[in-house]
């Protein structure tokens, strides 16, 4: 594996992303930050809860003041909490599961008029992305059957996001499979409080904000398709848009096709920044599929932003992702 | 829908019909607003096109038309009416404005002469919308909107502040590299759970970060 930005112009030499091109040597380096942070109480760091589900791995991050508040226990639990959702979106939805709703709809085995009122939810939220993406998008596979993984795991990121906050858990980023969704901020400024003295004169000690320290934004990387050692970006989820879904051919290396014509797609990889998962999800998908015509009737539809790789290598971006300096 | 923008449209007719009868020469000020629903995200965008007759009129008579219909229909059941082609017009004419900048929905205002002072071009007000402001010029000819030209779109030298959204060529080293050391995700096409043990997220997620 060659080191971060050998092969390109020196763009990430001087970029703040962590580098982690040899595996290996980052896992074990982790390992040892690991073990640094567990021994500082104050600032300590909790491994990301991953778990397993939809055919790709979950990553859930709690603040450290959330976990430090709820404790351990209560931190598995959350996680437990997340992981049932994303288990009960995939039994219902999954086309891998003979025994899930929508293969018993795909089989005929029920009509879609007698289904779930949760599937049908997810067919109209799914109709409702096609006629925005003026069919680009679609929930109906070439054979004619019903496949909702277009929004099912942006849909359960969501709920689960939605259960963590009613939680009182106001700081976590969600990551299932290159999807992310986040709140509030990795130090956890919101809901994070500690007891300072003197601020006012009631010889009481005074609430404050918990030490807001120079990095206070959830951040994202946005791999390289080409190498993905690499990092092409990286990203503070500012509001309002907290939600980032990357569409592409890199991992599995399947080509990807436009939805119309039947050629090939100009982007190897895009990735979509919105207000909410499913919209950023939905897009960056259609985006794809729909080429530079979706492209440009996207961004200047809704509030996102992209950055889009092109076959040759070449980054498209919006204003919201060029670099201040 | 069609049903009831005819109806509407022979109802405002009327009204001025009757009016203008009633009033003579003088200068008649109709107001119409319609709002036309085309689809798609809804931003409204309000196009006001006034006329100066209004200033000679002695008296003024408002004959306001709702109409929900899609802009063709409009337009078909505005053959029936003049007023109705005056209002229809405009709002395909509001809903093309707000096309550039991606706009769906468009509730126009139109304000027509009557029968004496119904020809010319008219300059409506600038109306700011979240695209920013938008300003129209109305033509009429024998109480038909013939033209309507956008002065202002937007704030952008009539660009769309929508589409300088647009996604352009940038080299890496333009694009956007978070001041912070802490990268807590990774996004990239959809890993498989073999993947991700191979992943830049695998490795943060044991680290911590």
């Amino acid at each position: 594996m060659a080191a971060i930005g050998s092969d390109h112009e020196r763009t990430l030499a001087g970029s703040p992303v962590r580098p982690a091109p040899g595996l290996p040597h980052a896992v074990e380096s982790a390992r040892v930050a690991a073990r640094t942070a567990a021994r500082a109480s104050v600032d300590r760091t909790w491994p990301a809860l991953t778990f397993e589900t939809m055919g790709t791995m979950v990553s859930l991050r709690l603040a450290d003041s959330d976990a430090h508040t709820v404790g351990e226990s209560a931190r598995v639990e959350a996680a437990e909490l997340a992981k049932a959702m994303f288990r009960r979106w995939d039994e219902r939805f999954s086309l891998y599961r003979d025994d899930s709703e929508l293969s018993r709809i795909a089989r005929g085995d029920i009509r879609l008029t007698d289904s779930s009122a949760s599937v049908r939810d997810a067919y109209a939220l799914a109709l409702t992305w096609r006629d925005r993406s003026n069919g680009v998008f679609t929930p109906h596979r070439a054979d004619g059957v019903i496949d909702l993984s277009g929004v099912v795991k942006a849909l359960a990121i969501a709920e689960a996001g939605a259960a963590l906050t009613s939680r009182g858990l106001l700081n976590w980023s969600i990551n299932a499979g290159g999807d992310v969704l986040v709140s509030g901020e990795p130090k956890g400024r919101f809901g994070a409080w500690e007891f300072g003295d003197g601020a006012m004169s009631t010889g009481h000690g005074v609430a404050v904000p918990a030490v807001v320290t120079e990095h206070p934004e959830w951040v994202v990387a946005i791999v390289n398709p080409a190498y993905r050692g690499d990092v092409l970006a990286s990203v503070p989820l500012r509001h309002p848009l907290r939600a980032v879904a990357t569409s592409g051919s890199a991992e599995r290396g399947e080509h990807i096709w436009t939805a119309l014509n039947g050629e090939l797609s100009p982007f190897r990889q895009v990735s979509v920044f919105a207000a909410d998962i499913v919209t950023a999800d939905v897009l960056a998908t259609a985006i794809v599929a729909g080429g530079e015509a979706t492209l440009n009737e996207m961004t200047a539809r809704f509030a996102i932003d992209v950055l889009a790789v092109l076959r040759d290598g070449q980054l498209l971006a919006t204003p919201g992702l060029h670099r201040a300096e | 829908m069609r049903a009831r923008a005819v109806a509407l449209a022979t109802l405002a007719s009327v009204s001025i019909v009757g009016i203008g009868w009633q009033l003579g020469s003088q200068a008649i000020d109709v107001s119409q607003s319609l709002t036309a629903f085309t689809g798609g995200t809804a931003t409204a965008a309000t196009v006001t096109a006034t006329t100066d007759a209004a200033a000679q009129a002695a008296a003024t008579a408002k004959a306001a038309a709702d109409a929900a219909a899609a802009a063709k229909a409009q337009a078909d059941a505005a053959n029936t009416a003049a007023s109705a082609q005056a209002a229809a017009d405009a709002a395909d004419a509001s809903t093309a404005a707000a096309n550039t900048a991606a706009t769906a929905q468009a509730a126009a205002t139109a304000a027509a002469a009557s029968a004496a002072a119904q020809s010319g071009t008219f300059t409506g007000a600038v109306v700011q919308t979240q695209f920013g402001n938008m300003q129209v010029s109305v033509t009429i000819a024998n109480g038909a909107i013939t033209e309507v030209t956008p002065l202002q779109l937007t704030n952008r030298g009539g660009r769309s502040v929508a589409i300088s959204n647009q996604a352009a060529p940038i080299l890496r080293s333009e694009v956007l590299a978070a001041q912070s050391a802490n990268v807590q995700s990774v996004s990239g096409a959809t890993y498989t759970t073999q993947g991700y043990l191979r992943s830049l997220q695998s490795a943060l997620d044991t680290a911590g970060f």
